[in-house]
């Protein structure tokens, strides 16, 4: 996979193919913001992607804001749905959990708070079609 | 006797006294005291936590008659929760614990949810079946004791209360989404529509977010992508979803009551609040001759007064910590879940 890079989904099986193959690219320390509608398969991708972490409790974060795992790495998933303002993520800690350079971090609906995105960071957008199906496309911001 | 508890997980404040088994206290920061203390409150905020959390304690003591040296014991909530708004109660709770050199009993927030039906006059009688259902948190639990709680099963994906607010807000209803969708649903049929519940490799875990989606297939088939949901039709849609979370809940709970010997069924958490599952519920416990237990509306959401009655239970049974106890915010550590 080279960014930026585009697939068409029509399955949760093609979602968590495609979410594999992105995975080989991570390594740890990565920032990926996922973009999309609810209900788009943002949390699917990530439980996805994760089980080849070893990571296989992958639940919603919305309530909680962040999520942490522990798996063949560590990961942070944070939800900025609930988030109304850039303090309350200040509040929570957000900059310390971004100083944790072995950690892969997960923004789902970073698109709400783009000011606090670190500079260097994947994007993944959802998009649903008129057919249901999902067009995921990624690319590299630096 | 005289307990104390602090509750400071998420948004709420809250500061309760139990004196000699008897609960005189219970405020809670969302009901009027944003007022009273100061203007708007943001909602996920530690230092809204911050600035409340003293004058509640002073109103609370007032309210129960006693004087801050007349506390016995401290508790609070160390988790789950948000780690920002946790490290608020909790250190306020161990450093009044410090000062007045009492005891400081930690306590799991979730366990307090599980455990509120022992604020009502009506208790449950153990063992007994728990269904947990919140913003954040779905779960069915046994619980056998004080001491001793089997988890059967939680969600995939998720929250019960969580799909509420979000299928609340593709629908256009806002937030919070939950007494929304049950004003919307109470007018319209929930046969309309068939969404569909998952079936899980543990029988007893629930999923939501098929339901969420399936949901947004149905609006952007019937209606085509982002148009509004004529207000018409809203009523069939949302008693329709709402029979869906609550069939799948439902499910989980006649397959317990069959497998499971307890005595009793306790719905706790802030969507107990939803009047169709409290009636789904009944029919259930009545149909296996359970005793049912659900907490007044002002022990299902967040309150102090159920971490008050934890903590006595945990003191009680002789537990000791140290003050060095720390926050955790995920479920997945020192918890019963774990």
């Amino acid at each position: 996979m080279e960014f930026p890079f585009a697939a068409k989904v029509n399955s949760e099986e093609e979602t968590a193919r495609l979410a594999g193959e992105f995975s080989e690219l991570l390594q740890g320390g990565e920032i990926v913001a996922l973009n999309g509608d609810l209900g788009a398969g943002k949390t699917s991708f990530i439980k996805h992607l994760l089980r080849n972490f070893e990571i296989d409790n992958v639940s919603s974060p919305t309530f909680a804001i962040v999520n942490e795992y522990q798996g063949s790495l560590k990961v942070n998933h944070f939800d900025f749905y609930r988030i109304n303002k850039v303090e309350e993520l200040y509040d929570i800690g957000f900059e310390e959990y971004l100083t944790r350079e072995d950690t892969l971090t997960f923004i789902e609906w970073a698109d709400l708070l783009p000011e606090v995105l670190p500079s260097k960071r994947i994007e993944i957008s959802f998009v649903v079609n008129d057919d249901f199906s999902r067009e995921i496309s990624f690319k590299n911001i630096s | 006797m005289n307990v104390l508890g602090i509750e400071s997980s998420c948004d709420e404040t809250s500061v309760a006294v139990i004196r000699d088994g008897k609960l005189t206290s219970n405020l809670i920061s969302s009901q009027d005291f944003h007022v009273k203390y100061g203007g708007v409150v943001p909602e996920l905020s530690s230092r809204a936590h911050l600035q409340i959390i003293i004058p509640l304690l002073k109103d609370s003591l007032v309210q129960a008659g006693i004087g801050l040296k007349d506390v016995d014991v401290v508790c609070a909530t160390a988790g789950p929760g948000l780690i920002g708004a946790l490290l608020v109660g909790l250190t306020f709770g161990k450093s009044l614990a410090y000062s007045l050199n009492k005891p400081f009993i930690p306590v799991n927030h979730i366990e307090g949810h599980i455990f509120s039906g022992f604020l009502m006059d009506e208790k449950p009688e153990f063992p007994y079946l728990a269904l947990v259902v919140s913003g954040g948190h779905t779960l069915l639990l046994i619980v056998k004791s004080d001491t001793e709680i089997i988890k059967l099963g939680t969600t995939v994906d998720d929250a019960a209360g969580e799909a509420f607010d979000k299928v609340a807000k593709m629908l256009g209803l806002g937030y919070p989404g939950g007494p929304k969708i049950q004003k919307a649903a109470s007018l319209g049929d929930p046969e309309k529509i068939h969404f569909p519940v998952a079936n899980l490799k543990n029988p007893y875990d629930f999923s939501f977010s098929g339901l969420k989606t399936a949901v947004l297939r149905y609006l952007q088939q019937t209606y085509g992508k982002d148009k509004a949901v004529p207000d018409g039709d809203m009523p069939d849609i949302a008693a329709s979803f709402q029979k869906a979370v609550i069939k799948a809940l439902m499910q989980n709970v006649e397959k317990a009551l069959k497998e499971y010997k307890v005595n009793s069924v306790s719905l706790v958490g802030g969507v107990a609040a939803n009047r169709a599952l409290r009636e789904a519920l009944a029919q259930v416990a009545s149909k296996y001759r359970k005793k049912l237990v659900i907490p007044d509306f002002v022990y299902c959401g967040d309150n102090a007064a159920m971490i008050a009655y934890r903590g006595s239970r945990l003191f009680a049974n002789g537990n000791k910590y140290s003050l060095d106890y720390n926050a955790f915010p995920g479920l997945s550590s020192k918890t019963f879940a774990g």
